[in-house]
């Protein structure tokens, strides 16, 4: 409860500036369902739902969806506000970065994953942030989003690993930020990131409370109905499967006692509409981007873009958490100009 | 360090402390003294306002949810009442007679009274309907007296007064520290204006001004009876209460 002395930072009275309405004499979810969920523009980061006042939710078909929206919707804004495909300025090439360098963490085992979670745990370790969100999965590979506060919980939780599917990563963000008292680390596609960046450009909390976002390579993502049910067909078991990963233009996912390889252009049957419009491929709005293109196995990519990111990795270099390697810029061409092409699907 | 010894008594002191204990058994003898309540007989008188069955006042409640979020022992469940509004109710089952949600509540609805000894033949009947709290419950008494303890010098003795205390008293109800809601953060502030829809006494307002696109928010501190529901409700977590 706050005392006497922070009753003088309270305002009695206040002006909220909203939003132009692109449809007129609508409702601002009847706006953005028009402007981004119907034309098939939705990346379903989910930021809208984060903000949301009311219950804007996902439905079963992973479509974000608001029902009984006439009589539940306030009408305030907040969703076209952040939504960062409202008004898309799609970005896309590898962006500004102090530093182009490669690593693998030595604490975490794993894919990309864990050398974002080095990053989130030295931020914790330095006493940046508090907490961090990470993305765990359970036998049926759903993902689900956790809480991490400190080393300890460390040992109980099956970390890494990627999982190809939609975490309601952004949703959890906004509890993060209500209970940290220091800062908060995320981790997330490009399209999170983004919505991240809106947050924190709409709403000062979020620029005082998010203080580090790990940015992941990423083409693409799935939603978890259709790529289970995909993967099944195929003769995955996802009681024995071990890992998933995108090799060589192969999606491999390497089970138990076989494994299951296929063209990742098959899987453009079940590409999510968002990603077809995305043309961001490194999150070029995050503090610092990870992923395996562009250095040796084993290792991961590191574009560390802001001071923040940057004096991290210099704590992660001094207390000897990670190897360090190195990074090819120019093997990145390819995937930062696969999804450049997607330009041409943005219908204005 | 200092050692504590046994006390040494000289002859005189000796005698005194004899004579003293054997004047005290003769005492007994003649007058036994007796500080046995002899209940249901005789009630002891307890102080106005110690802490008993509840009683409520839906005319002062300004469903502010105080009481069931401040109680320990998740004893008090709002429930709606056909007027629209979140009236309280008790499980006597778990609550622990802290008066926590007494003490809290900004409006006086809820008081106690002295009602100490209450009887139920199940578990379900100690579920106490808002209905059952606004009358006091049905009261059997078999006393016609009440005693006070006496404390003197000395002694603890008993006063027997032929009297029936009351059990339901009038106290003033609880002032409690006037507060008032503020914005913390106006720059986070959605203005999805669920504390206007909330507020019960029209403290909030918030009024959309289309020409300049922008809703003008603000809190009447005058009218804000700092019941706190906007604060709980505010999805953004900027309210808070402070002090008048």
């Amino acid at each position: 409860m706050a005392t006497v002395t922070e009753a003088g930072k309270g305002e009695a009275e206040w002006e909220v500036k909203i939003p132009e309405k692109k449809l007129k004499d609508r409702l601002f979810y009847e706006n953005l369902k028009a402007m981004v969920i119907d034309t098939q523009m939705c990346s379903r980061c989910l930021t809208c739902v984060s903000i949301c006042p009311s219950e804007l939710i996902v439905n079963e078909e992973d479509i974000v969806d608001f029902p009984n929206y006439e009589e539940k919707c306030l009408d305030c804004g907040a969703c076209v506000r952040v939504c960062p495909r409202y008004d898309y300025k799609p970005k896309s090439g590898l962006g500004d970065y102090i530093e182009f360098t490669a690593g693998k963490s030595k604490r975490f085992k794993g894919q990309d994953g864990a050398m974002g979670t080095e990053f989130i745990f030295s931020a914790i370790d330095m006493g940046l942030i508090d907490r961090g969100l990470f993305v765990d999965r359970d036998e049926q590979w759903r993902t689900s989003v956790f809480h991490v506060r400190g080393k300890e919980q460390l040992e109980k939780l099956p970390l890494g690993g990627t999982k190809y599917v939609f975490a309601d990563i952004l949703p959890e963000l906004k509890k993060a930020v209500m209970f940290s008292k220091v800062g908060v680390g995320v981790v997330g596609t490009p399209c999170m990131v983004s919505g991240v960046r809106k947050l924190q450009e709409e709403y000062p909390v979020f620029r005082e409370k998010v203080k580090l976002v790990v940015g992941l390579f990423c083409t693409e993502n799935f939603h978890y109905n259709e790529v289970s049910k995909y993967l099944i067909e195929k003769g995955v078991d996802f009681s024995k499967l071990i890992k998933t990963d995108i090799m060589k233009g192969k999606f491999v996912a390497t089970m138990t006692d076989e494994e299951v390889k296929f063209k990742v252009s098959q899987l453009t049957s079940i590409l999510p509409s968002g990603c077809n419009v995305c043309t961001d491929f490194t999150a070029v709005e995050s503090d610092v981007s990870v992923g395996s293109v562009g250095s040796v196995a084993g290792f991961s990519t590191t574009v560390v873009r802001t001071e923040v990111a940057k004096e991290i990795w210099d704590y992660i270099k001094k207390m000897g958490n990670a190897e360090v390697g190195e990074g090819k810029v120019e093997e990145l061409d390819f995937l930062i100009n696969h999804k450049k092409e997607r330009e041409k699907n943005i219908k204005q | 360090m200092k050692k504590v010894g046994t006390p040494e008594y000289d002859l005189s002191d000796k005698l005194k402390y004899h004579i003293s204990a054997l004047s005290t058994a003769a005492k007994e003898m003649a007058l036994p003294l007796n500080i046995t309540t002899h209940y249901p007989r005789e009630r002891k008188r307890q102080p106005d306002c110690f802490r008993g069955y509840m009683l409520f006042d839906p005319e002062r409640c300004i469903s502010c949810f105080q009481c069931s979020f401040v109680c320990p022992a998740n004893a008090i469940w709002m429930k709606d009442a056909p007027s629209g509004r979140y009236y309280p109710t008790v499980d006597y089952g778990k609550c622990i007679f802290c008066h926590f949600c007494i003490d809290s509540c900004p409006g006086g609805a809820l008081r106690t009274t002295k009602i100490h000894d209450v009887a139920y033949k199940t578990m379900d009947e100690m579920f106490t309907s808002t209905e059952e709290m606004i009358e006091p419950p049905e009261i059997i008494r078999e006393d016609e007296g009440v005693v006070d303890y006496v404390i003197d010098k000395e002694d603890l003795s008993l006063k027997r007064t032929k009297e029936k205390d009351e059990l339901i008293v009038d106290i003033e109800p609880s002032q409690g520290v006037p507060m008032v809601s503020v914005c913390v953060d106006r720059g986070s502030c959605l203005a999805c204006k669920v504390c206007d829809m909330i507020c019960e006494s029209g403290a909030v307002s918030s009024v959309v001004e289309e020409a300049t696109m922008t809703v003008k928010m603000a809190i009447d501190a005058e009218k804000c009876t700092g019941c706190g529901l906007c604060v709980k409700e505010c999805s953004m977590q900027i309210l808070r209460l402070v002090r008048k």
